[in-house]
């Protein structure tokens, strides 16, 4: 696999290729940046959803699919994802490679096809087609109500939205139920003309490919608008509350579902990051982790517990699936596991055994093109930016006495708490 | 002897050898991977539920979850607990149940030898006590109460119940909270004796090795073990009616909207091979054709605004049991069905065309194609496929040599009206 090579195509477009000959497909991820905004944050969401529906020479789903399944089963999608207080607009394709197909014209049918979906939507009167904006906005309305489907990602989501009340962050991914009567297609097409021509754009391409080669099918095949991309900010880290808020919420379930969020004060800049990572891995990161250990196999309370880290808001969660009289319990066992982390009272064997898992899936990456393409994503927008080897690196490096540092600045900052009715 | 298969389309080969005590090790190399990966796997699942011994008169009965019940308890080893062991090496271990198999992986990044050798010791060595059995019934008690939450498994599981009248694929992998309170240690260790002999057992490896050091590894492993001879065992599975339990069932759940699941009960062949991995590839093709995204029937569902992009369509083939599965989200679910059982006449009719079956084809190929850049796939399906006595890499050339007439054939034997049943969980 190849270092990571960076290019500014246009001003505020870059292109980043991965040359590597390990897999079967290659994979091209368009990413667009834009502020998590409530004002936008139910438009941005649309817009994958919508631009799928038809473009100027594929003017329904149905043509699309057809064409992908021609290209070998090529894969294409659009979707959102919540980078901090970044929303991201992506578009994935997925392309069989050409020493294993004798189509050599695949990859540039592929790219072709990329560029109809972003740059040539279905048009009419001055917006996008209007029945398709409308079917779109229903199933947005029922996939941000279907967040209810999956209790364990639920409570999960309401945690965040309890905690950041007053940030970005708190807004679900798909957007708000309450802007959707606001949209139609022409303001939803004047929005896609803003995102176009003003937002930061990372394509990342991650295949057996020189990246000139790379760089010239995607010059060649896809138009761009000329515009002036500014960067969005990130987030700035927010204390917790002096005491912790509780929330508990009641719906028809069996099993109740426990959410921890805690504020840790150090941003991704911090040369303590790294410890950070080490600090979740110990505490819950896996079946060598202290959560796992007390809280499952000692105590048998539930079956799943986690700890988990958000990157860009330096936010560490903890979930556990647990019976709703166990609660008090429960969130005794896991403050004392936080409680011996800030003593210090970290084993060797811990630490060694953390260390390894969190190399293990750092190398891991180099194996699936889609991590590849994520991490480097992941990288480019943040600073500092961190190689592969130079983050693990910094990984090993850290000792006992950074992680209480790291303990030193954990602190609660809402339990969320969903139950059955009774 | 090292046998060696070459699949010239996927540019793949994997090794094969039969070990002296029966088990079956493969290996397929991943030049420039990282990550090395095992999966070792008992032909024993959630269905075997009831068997025969060689010198047993009678036929033994076994409570319902425990081949998930003995997965979770191989983890136990008397000086501790066998992820430890995988922790110190930086391995990821872990372990899944489904009807028809039990299976135990790791992947890593280093160490692997030591990594197999562990996963080889702790799957051949069981470690059962009346307490680490009872303090087991908590944790799969949390794990069977998170499923009861989950609309999706709640509406697959009742299509199940409906569709089949006695065999055990309609039972909870898991079982019930009263058959997991009800088994014990003795239980465990007569299913493992019976069922973990490594001739009921496969060995995958794939990672950046060497053919010859795998083989010889494994050998190592074993030979510290002692292994006895193989009890005979006979399954005894029900006889299942080829009809239909039931046609209908509703369920109430606090979901946002109706979750569906549409299921035809196929007649199953009775036996694995070649006949079955060409019924596979042909009914894959059928329902790609007939339900996938450039079909008139997914079409015309979504234009209606019934379906979103989650439906979805699968087919399960085993030697014993088969059915194909369409799932989605609807408003309004009987119209699905409505609209499904229209179009499905209408191509019973008609026939289906060339063109789209040509074109799902290259899909599908494609398709294959890209799983080869997943070891753990590769691996997971490998093993599938084996004890279904079919070599996954073969899998691309029946796809390919499939004909539209036999796709047609199946559209004719499997979605049939009678055999069909719908699951529906409302808000």
């Amino acid at each position: 696999m190849s270092k990571l090579h960076t290019e500014e195509i246009y001003e505020g477009i870059r292109l980043h290729t991965v040359k590597t000959d390990k897999f079967k497909t290659s994979l091209i991820n368009i990413n667009i940046q834009r502020p998590l905004k409530a004002e936008e944050v139910t438009l941005n969401s649309l817009l994958p959803m919508v631009l799928q529906r038809g473009t100027s020479e594929y003017t329904t789903s149905k043509e699309i699919s057809k064409k992908l399944e021609y290209l070998y089963g090529a894969v294409l999608r659009g979707n959102v994802k919540k980078k901090g207080e970044l929303h991201i607009i992506e578009f994935s394709l997925r392309i069989a490679d050409s020493s294993y197909i004798e189509d050599k014209s695949l990859w540039m049918s592929a790219v072709e096809l990329l560029n109809s979906l972003i740059n040539r939507p279905l048009l009419e009167d001055r917006g996008f087609k209007a029945s398709y904006v409308r079917q779109e906005k229903s199933n947005l309305d029922n996939r941000i109500q279907g967040r209810l489907n999956d209790k364990m990602q639920y409570s999960l989501d309401r945690l965040i939205e309890e905690m950041c009340k007053e940030e970005g962050f708190k807004l679900y991914e798909h957007g708000r139920q309450e802007d959707l009567p606001g949209i139609d297609a022409t303001n939803l097409y004047s929005h896609y003309l803003r995102v176009m021509q003003d937002s930061p754009i990372d394509i990342m391409v991650v295949g057996n490919m020189d990246h000139s080669a790379v760089r010239e099918g995607i010059l060649k095949g896809i138009d761009f608008k000329e515009g002036s991309r500014i960067a969005p900010s990130q987030s700035r880290l927010i204390a917790a509350p002096s005491k912790e808020k509780k929330v508990l919420e009641e719906l028809e379930i069996n099993q109740g579902k426990l959410s921890m969020g805690y504020r840790v004060d150090i941003p991704y800049s911090d040369p303590l990051y790294p410890a950070m990572i080490l600090y979740a891995n110990i505490l819950g990161g896996g079946p060598h982790s202290k959560l796992f250990i007390k809280v499952r196999e000692e105590r048998s309370l539930c079956y799943y517990i986690f700890a988990k880290l958000e990157k860009f808001k330096s936010i560490m969660m903890i979930g556990s699936g647990i019976e709703a009289d166990k609660y008090d319990i429960a969130v005794e066992v896991i403050g004392q596991q936080l409680e011996e982390m800030r003593k210090g009272n970290i084993s060797k064997e811990e630490m060694t055994n953390a260390k390894k898992a969190v190399e293990a899936s750092i190398k891991s990456i180099g194996d699936n093109a889609l991590a590849i393409a994520e991490f480097y994503y992941s990288q480019v927008i943040s600073n500092p930016f961190y190689e592969m080897n130079a983050l693990l690196e910094k990984v090993n490096k850290v000792t006992v006495d950074d992680i209480v540092a790291v303990a030193e600045k954990v602190s609660l900052d809402t339990i969320y708490f969903l139950k059955g009715r009774e | 002897m090292i046998n060696e298969i070459y699949n010239e389309l996927i540019k793949e080969k994997v090794f094969g050898k039969k070990l002296q005590n029966g088990l079956e090790v493969f290996f397929l190399p991943k030049k420039d991977y990282v990550k090395q990966y095992a999966i070792f796997a008992a032909n024993y699942g959630s269905n075997d539920l009831a068997f025969k011994l060689k010198n047993e008169k009678e036929d033994i009965k076994v409570p319902e979850g425990i081949a998930h019940f003995l997965e979770h308890k191989l983890f136990e080893e008397p000086e501790g607990n066998a992820f430890d062991r995988f922790a110190q090496l930086g391995a990821n271990v872990n372990a899944y149940t489904n009807f028809n198999i039990t299976a135990y992986y790791f992947t890593c990044t280093d160490y692997f030898y030591d990594n197999l050798s562990a996963l080889i010791h702790f799957v051949q060595s069981p470690y059962f006590t009346d307490e680490n059995v009872e303090k087991e019934k908590g944790i799969i008690g949390q794990e069977i109460m998170m499923y009861r939450d989950n609309a999706e498994w709640r509406v697959f599981f009742n299509l199940l119940k409906a569709m089949y009248h006695q065999h055990p694929v309609k039972r909870d992998i898991a079982g019930t909270i009263d058959s997991v309170n009800s088994i014990t240690k003795e239980d465990l260790y007569q299913c493992y004796n019976t069922f973990y002999h490594p001739s009921n057992m496969a060995l995958f490896i794939a990672g950046d090795l060497e053919a010859k050091a795998v083989f010889n590894r494994v050998e190592e492993a074993f030979a510290q073990l002692k292994i006895p001879e193989a009890d005979e065992v006979k399954l005894m599975y029900p006889q299942e009616p080829e009809d239909i339990k039931e046609s209908h069932v509703e369920e109430s759940m606090q979901v946002s909207i109706p979750l569906f699941h549409i299921g035809y009960k196929d007649r199953p062949l009775g036996r694995g091979g070649r006949e079955l991995i060409q019924r596979e590839a042909a009914v894959g093709l059928l329902i790609d054709i007939v339900f996938g995204r450039s079909s008139e029937l997914y079409e015309e569902l979504y234009e209606a605004g019934l379906i979103d992009q989650g439906f979805g369509v699968d087919y399960v083939c085993e030697k014993d049991y088969g059915h194909v599965i369409i799932s989605g989200e609807s408003k309004a679910p009987i119209a699905v069905k409505e609209i499904i059982d229209r179009k499905i006449l209408q191509l019973q009719n008609e026939g289906l065309s060339r063109a789209s079956f040509e074109r799902i084809k290259r899909k599908q190929i494609g398709e294959n194609l890209s799983y080869f850049n997943s070891i753990e796939f590769i691996g997971n399906s490998f093993i599938t496929y084996h004890f279904k006595e079919i070599n996954f890499l073969d899998y691309i050339k029946i796809l390919s040599e499939t004909s539209l007439e036999a796709v047609e054939d199946c559209m004719q034997s499997l979605l049939k009206a009678d055999k069909q049943v719908i699951s529906i969980i409302n808000p």
